[in-house]
């Protein structure tokens, strides 16, 4: 009879092969095959999450920033100094979505944490904080 | 005058008193026992029954003198009553009349504090509602005015944002979180 793994050793398991230089596409289909074999693939999203939980406790944060226009280089490099200091990580990969909706700012969805500075947030604010 | 004299001049006649005053004796006495026959007969018969009539006669007349005097008495104290009990009705109508007068202006007292009461009521009522209605229509011209300048906020900047001025916004925004 199989152990069920739980989901903190495998997240684990994974993001120490990472930081060891393993090849992303392997543990990629090491682990979905895992999920397969087990009847998990439910969990994916939640693997995902922990994944990124576990890397950023080992100062390697994968950052989704969100704005109305590509970034240029030089906002890039700011970004990417900003969640340096905001979370300790020495290593940043920053994933970024263009969404004209947030008309301009930029948000980054960081393990754990959101910093939103985008104007539809602020207007947002404006709409539902100040309403009476 | 001669014939007076003629008479004054005659001489007495002799046979004393009764003969020379014309008066016969023996029919004195005769009438004298008639009279007191009379007089017995009178006293015996005719004088009782006639006192005895005016005796009733006169105890009619007391009684009804009595009888008279009492009416009086009775309708002198009658109308002493009656002046008696006018004079209560009187005063018992003056008393009915005061505490009517009096329970009158408590009433109409009452009834006007009532109706000031329930006239500042209304007033306040109104003037809450109003205030109320005026609080309503102000935050409602706020949330307007507030979604207003969202939604043209939105407009403009949708219209007039570049990549530049995106570029010095996100710049500004790192800057201010840091």
């Amino acid at each position: 009879m199989a152990v069920r793994l739980s989901r903190r050793k495998i997240t684990g398991y994974i993001a120490e092969q990472l930081m060891a230089g393993v090849k992303t596409e392997q543990l990629v289909l090491q682990l979905a095959a895992f999920l397969i074999d087990s009847k998990r693939t439910n969990e994916v999203g939640l693997i995902v999450r922990d994944i990124e939980y576990e890397l950023t406790k080992r100062g390697i944060i994968a950052a989704q920033v969100t704005s109305a226009f590509d970034f240029t280089e030089a906002t890039r490099l700011a970004v990417t100094k900003l969640i340096k200091e905001k979370t300790g990580a020495h290593q940043v990969y920053l994933r970024q979505f263009i969404d004209p909706d947030v008309l301009g700012g930029v948000r980054i969805d960081l393990p754990g944490m959101q910093l939103d500075t985008t104007i539809a947030r602020r207007l947002t604010t404006l709409r539902t904080n100040y309403k009476k | 005058m001669h014939m007076l004299t003629q008479l004054a001049s005659t001489t007495p006649v002799s046979g004393g008193l009764f003969e020379a005053l014309g008066i016969d004796w023996k029919t004195l006495v005769i009438q004298i026992i008639a009279f007191l026959i009379l007089v017995w007969a009178l006293g015996k018969f005719v004088y009782p029954w006639l006192m005895k009539s005016v005796d009733e006669r006169q105890a009619n007349i007391e009684a009804a003198t009595k009888a008279a005097a009492q009416a009086q008495t009775a309708a002198s104290d009658a109308q002493v009553k009656v002046a008696q009990l006018l004079k209560q009705a009187q005063a018992n109508a003056a008393d009915i009349l005061a505490t009517a007068k009096l329970e009158s202006v408590t009433a109409l007292a009452v009834s006007e504090e009532k109706s000031r009461k329930r006239a500042e009521q209304i007033v306040s009522d109104a003037q809450a509602e109003i205030t109320k209605e005026v609080i309503g229509a102000k935050k409602l011209l706020y949330n307007e005015t507030l979604e207003l300048v969202a939604m043209a906020t939105e407009k403009v900047i949708g219209k007039v944002a570049t990549s530049k001025t995106d570029s010095k916004l996100i710049e500004d925004a790192i800057k201010a979180v840091k």
